[in-house]
């Protein structure tokens, strides 16, 4: 009787060490290909109103800029944001991944998702003022150690302007957490 | 007194397991040093990981660590954390945008035509000394000086760090300095404001020898502004061969053209959109 129940405790004990690892290399795999879920409201946006096509470009893009910059951070690679950001945004996130090259340190997210709302589109359309409310998980690593690990519920304002071909990040700054 | 001791060394074990806990202060100016209070004993390792830096340093766990001033300057949310020899502690913090010093000011279009109802829009976005975009309201001064006018200002109040205006071009064409100013900033530039379509377009007829040179009176638009040279006017004759049309460019303020006329014809003006008189010609 006690063998039984130790045999099913070892068993349920090495069924979800078999879930988590299988989870963490889900999670892993997803941090790095899949581009993040962004949904984007437009209703209140003003005093331009979004164009169809504009309203369907914005959301793939801003997800291509945060893919981007996670892999740029993950892998310390300033090219990386060369897709989608310009300015001082470009500047601060290539300061940034220098930074970590210099200290040794890498930062991974695994994004779950953002909620976008456009709050301002400029009259002449050359410049919209978005709010992002993001989650993510970030793992702080160094030299390929976990420091810090911590879920976020984070809010962001973004400035995005219209390049030749897509929209590009010019601002992106975390102003506050939320509740989930 | 065994139970005593036993509780002794248990407090003493859950005193030493207490790991190394890092407190900083949960809001911060930009571009202002700080203390990082710490907690626990011996050395460790202080990270600082914010929007445009990652840092490593050595400290001693348990005593204040100081932050420089210049390592806070962009706001967004920083994590501090502390790794002592008994494991990593971190708190998170956000650095808010300091006082409102800069703008970047996007005025669209470079030339517009006189007279344009709300036709050149301006876009001030209000940032800080450390180009940190300025959320809180913030009064934003635009202000319009025409070439040889009068100055006009309006306020107008930031909202998420955005303030905006949309203004009708003048009647006079020439060069006009759009500006908007904040703290120590004062962004301007320059719209060229353009004579607009042709207004009142007359031609007249005379004879040259076999031809008839067909000419417009100086073209101006509908507030007296000359049209600019290298506007194009089309003329066009109907005759009994049919219809023929040449475009000329304005030249020194009108546009002419020497057209060979056989017979009857009725000659008729036009640029752009706008179309002006019609003369019969011959006979």
């Amino acid at each position: 009787m006690k063998t039984a129940a130790l045999r099913y405790s070892l068993l349920g004990v090495g069924f979800a060490v078999l879930i988590c690892a299988a989870a963490a290399m889900y999670l892993r795999a997803s941090a790095s290909g899949e581009i993040p879920r962004v949904q984007m409201n437009a209703e209140n946006v003003g005093p331009r109103q979004i164009e169809d096509l504009t309203g369907k470009s914005i959301p793939r893009d801003y997800a291509l800029a945060w893919q981007t910059m996670a892999q740029a951070l993950e892998n310390n690679r300033t090219d990386m944001l060369n897709g989608y950001f310009t300015g001082f945004e470009k500047d601060e996130l290539t300061q940034r991944v220098k930074s970590q090259i210099k200290s040794g340190l890498h930062t991974r997210y695994q994004d779950r998702g953002h909620k976008l709302e456009a709050i301002f589109y400029a009259p002449a359309g050359d410049a919209m003022q978005l709010r992002d409310r993001a989650q993510l998980d970030m793992q702080v690593l160094d030299d390929g150690k976990v420091i810090c690990e911590e879920p976020l519920n984070v809010e962001y304002v973004g400035i995005i302007s219209p390049g030749a071909d897509r929209w590009v990040v010019r601002q992106l700054q975390a102003v506050g957490t939320q509740k989930p | 007194m065994k139970t005593l001791s036993s509780f002794a060394i248990l407090l003493f074990a859950v005193l030493a397991a207490q790991g190394a806990e890092i407190h900083p202060p949960a809001q911060v100016t930009a571009g202002t040093a700080i203390t990082i209070p710490t907690s626990g004993s011996g050395d460790a390792d202080l990270y600082l990981v914010g929007p445009a830096s990652a840092s490593k340093r050595k400290v001693q766990a348990g005593s204040d660590i100081s932050v420089e001033s210049d390592q806070l300057e962009h706001a967004g949310r920083y994590v501090a954390i502390l790794c002592a020899s008994d494991g990593c502690a971190s708190s998170s913090f956000f650095v808010n945008p300091a006082a409102a010093n800069r703008l970047s000011l996007l005025v669209h279009p470079s030339r517009v035509p006189v007279g344009s109802g709300n036709g050149i829009s301006t876009v001030a976005f209000v940032f800080d000394n450390f180009h940190n975009l300025v959320l809180k309201p913030e009064p934003v001064k635009f202000s319009v000086l025409p070439k040889g006018g009068s100055e006009v200002s309006a306020d107008r109040e930031a909202k998420d760090g955005v303030a905006w205006v949309r203004l009708t071009s003048a009647k006079k064409e020439g060069p006009t300095k759009l500006g908007a100013a904040i703290g120590h900033a004062n962004e301007v530039r320059v719209v060229q404001q353009v004579a607009a379509d042709a207004c009142n377009l007359r031609i007249k007829a005379s004879r040259v020898k076999n031809n008839y040179l067909i000419e417009t009176d100086p073209v101006r638009d509908c507030s007296g502004n000359s049209v600019p040279d290298g506007t194009v006017v089309s003329f066009t004759m109907t005759d009994a061969e049919g219809k023929t049309t040449v475009d000329v460019p304005i030249k020194r303020g009108v546009a002419k053209i020497e057209m060979p006329i056989k017979g009857r014809a009725r000659v008729t003006v036009a640029s752009g959109v706008v179309t002006g008189n019609e003369l019969e010609v011959g006979g």
